[in-house]
């Protein structure tokens, strides 16, 4: 892991080849509340669109690419899927700021860039690196030529107002001294707002990445989304029946994760986190209806990764006729059969499930993967995974 | 098209843009814009013999001393906060008036009293130096300080060194711990 010194830069490549990061901060010092805040900024360095200010109002923005989460004692991780980032999106820029005193008088403030659960660089300043400022950057991801960091450490005197207007935006007034919605530079209009489309038609999602998208937009627009996995018993008289088991990776917006699979007995539950709960665990296939599991709140997901694996009995889906399908209570319907081309890889990541703001997206994956871990590697979620049996 | 230099890579000045006669060392950066003292670069020239030192002091091209004594280097003058649009400091060189006995010459950029103001070449915005055919404008070769340098407070940003009868350009790219006063003592330079 590498220490950042203030100024220090790098190309992000000469610490990861991922581009799914996490940058988690914390600052201590005497001021009872120090603000953490991602700002999305433009190959200018402006805000030119205020949805990719991620704070505690706004905890992700639209596409869901940067998403804050909060920790113990005020650490805050903001997740950055730079993949997903609009064009327009060329500087991610971490900032603190506080209402009352400067950061000159802080304790310290710490920051980590990690992928993959793995820290990559830490950067540490103390109060003695700054004076009256009451706004500080403190870390940037950013674009140029390639996908560089750098440990920035500079602020400003005039707190969050003044760095917004040197981001090229406003502060309105803030009642309670938040940060409130900004208003973006003039020369921004705001992006229209789609009219959410709904196909009735029963979608059949053939081609990997291929998505098809879910609005949630009527009110109270919470309704479960059924994921079920079938296939056709097998076996023989000297062979156990095959098994396959679904199961899924979720991400919440509130930060919270895991996985919900029959392994382990991690059945999740309909009406407590993450209201993402799997049926039973058909060990045959001979359950008619073979095994489902329901994501009860698509509105509190952040992404959800449906995957199914064979547990024992065969090494192959389409001997088993291993097929897929996702409703949602619409009639929307996408139906996955499963192949593998790869008798080792039994494992298949089937379809992920996103929430953009109210709007579902679904895209069929269908990667097929050795297990667990090198899937969870490919996405990027970065969990524990040590061997298990049901 | 201007070249980016790797470290150490060489071009040839003539070959790059025939019959160069004058050419113009340029050096900008933007100004601070958060709260804190200015940032304050400089662009200095050593003129070298064939030992690698200076002559002597009127070799040393720099703020205080803009002009070498033959007329061949010349400092357009000192920006002490970046303001300004392209290059904020610029040495000229005029190649055919420079002396014969001297074989090359060491362009370096520095932060001023980057210790005392804490300051490194990652804190400064759009922060460059180039080499430009000072006859036709046309940039040969370019570093961007802030991303190549970050941690630095002081770089030899290359040599102009004579090669038969051309001229050419090495990268030396070369962090330099201690500054301006240390830089110049190496290359002779009484402070």
């Amino acid at each position: 892991m590498q220490t950042f010194q203030t100024g220090q830069k790098s190309p992000l490549s000469n610490l990861t080849p991922s581009t799914m990061l996490t940058l988690s901060a914390r600052v201590t010092g005497p001021a009872a509340e120090y603000d953490l805040m991602v700002f999305g900024l433009d190959a200018e360095g402006k805000l030119s669109d205020d949805r990719y200010m991620v704070f505690f109002n706004q905890p992700r923005s639209p596409e869901g690419a940067v998403s804050m989460s909060s920790g113990a004692r005020g650490e805050k991780t903001f997740t950055l899927d730079l993949a997903r980032l609009p064009p327009s999106v060329r500087r991610l820029s971490l900032a603190a700021t506080v209402d009352n005193g400067s950061f000159g008088q802080i304790d310290h403030a710490e920051i980590t860039l990690g992928a993959g659960g793995t820290p990559l660089a830490t950067y540490r300043v103390t109060g003695r690196d700054f004076q009256a400022q009451r706004a500080v950057m403190l870390f940037d991801v950013y674009f140029k030529d390639v996908w560089r960091v750098g440990a920035v450490g500079q602020g400003f005197n005039g707190g969050l107002e003044a760095l917004v207007k040197h981001y090229g935006g406003e502060v309105k007034d803030t009642p309670a001294g938040h940060p409130a919605p900004l208003s973006p530079a003039p020369n921004s209009a705001p992006a229209p707002t789609p009219a959410p489309t709904i196909s009735l038609q029963k979608i059949t999602l053939d081609k990997q990445g291929q998505s098809t998208k879910l609005s949630l937009s009527k009110a109270g627009g919470a309704d479960p989304i059924r994921v079920n996995l079938n296939w056709d018993r097998g076996g023989g008289l000297f062979r156990a029946g095959a098994d396959l088991d679904l199961g899924c990776m979720y991400v919440l917006n509130s930060g919270e994760g895991g996985v919900v699979q029959a392994l382990g007995n991690s059945f999740g539950s309909e009406r407590l986190v993450p209201y993402i709960e799997l049926d039973k665990d058909d060990r045959t296939g001979a359950a008619s209806d073979g095994e489902n599991l329901v994501i009860y709140r698509p509105d509190l997901i952040h992404t959800v990764l449906i995957f199914a694996f064979i547990y024992e009995g065969t090494s192959d889906f389409t001997r088993v006729n291993g097929r897929l399908m996702l409703k949602d209570p619409r009639g929307n319907e996408i139906t996955v059969r499963l192949s593998n081309p790869d008798v080792r890889r039994t494992f298949c990541a089937i379809a992920r499930i996103e929430n953009f703001g109210g709007e579902i997206q679904i895209t069929k994956e269908e990667r097929y993967f050795y297990g667990h871990s090198d899937c969870d590697e490919h996405y990027g979620f970065g969990f524990r995974w040590g061997p298990g049996s049901k | 098209m201007a070249l980016s230099l790797q470290k150490g890579g060489n071009i040839s000045l003539s070959k790059e843009a025939p019959n160069l006669r004058r050419i113009l060392v340029g050096l900008g950066w933007d100004p601070r814009s958060t709260d804190g003292q200015a940032f304050d670069l400089d662009a200095s020239a050593f003129l070298l013999a064939a030992n690698g030192k200076v002559r002597g002091d009127h070799d040393f091209i720099f703020y205080n001393q803009k002009t070498s004594s033959d007329g061949s280097v010349e400092h357009t003058g000192d920006n002490l906060t970046g303001e300004g649009d392209g290059d904020d400091e610029s040495i000229k060189v005029d190649l055919s008036r420079v002396p014969a006995d001297i074989d090359k010459i060491a362009v370096a950029v520095t932060i001023h009293e980057a210790e005392q103001r804490r300051q490194n070449f990652g804190q400064v915005g759009g922060s460059f130096i180039r080499i430009v055919n000072d006859e036709t404008g046309q940039e040969l070769t370019r570093y961007d300080l802030g991303e190549d340098f970050s941690t630095e407070t002081a770089v030899i940003f290359g040599e102009i060194y004579r090669h038969g009868s051309e001229w050419k350009f090495r990268a030396v790219g070369q962090g330099y711990t201690g500054g301006l006063g240390p830089m110049a003592k190496n290359y002779g330079v009484n402070i």
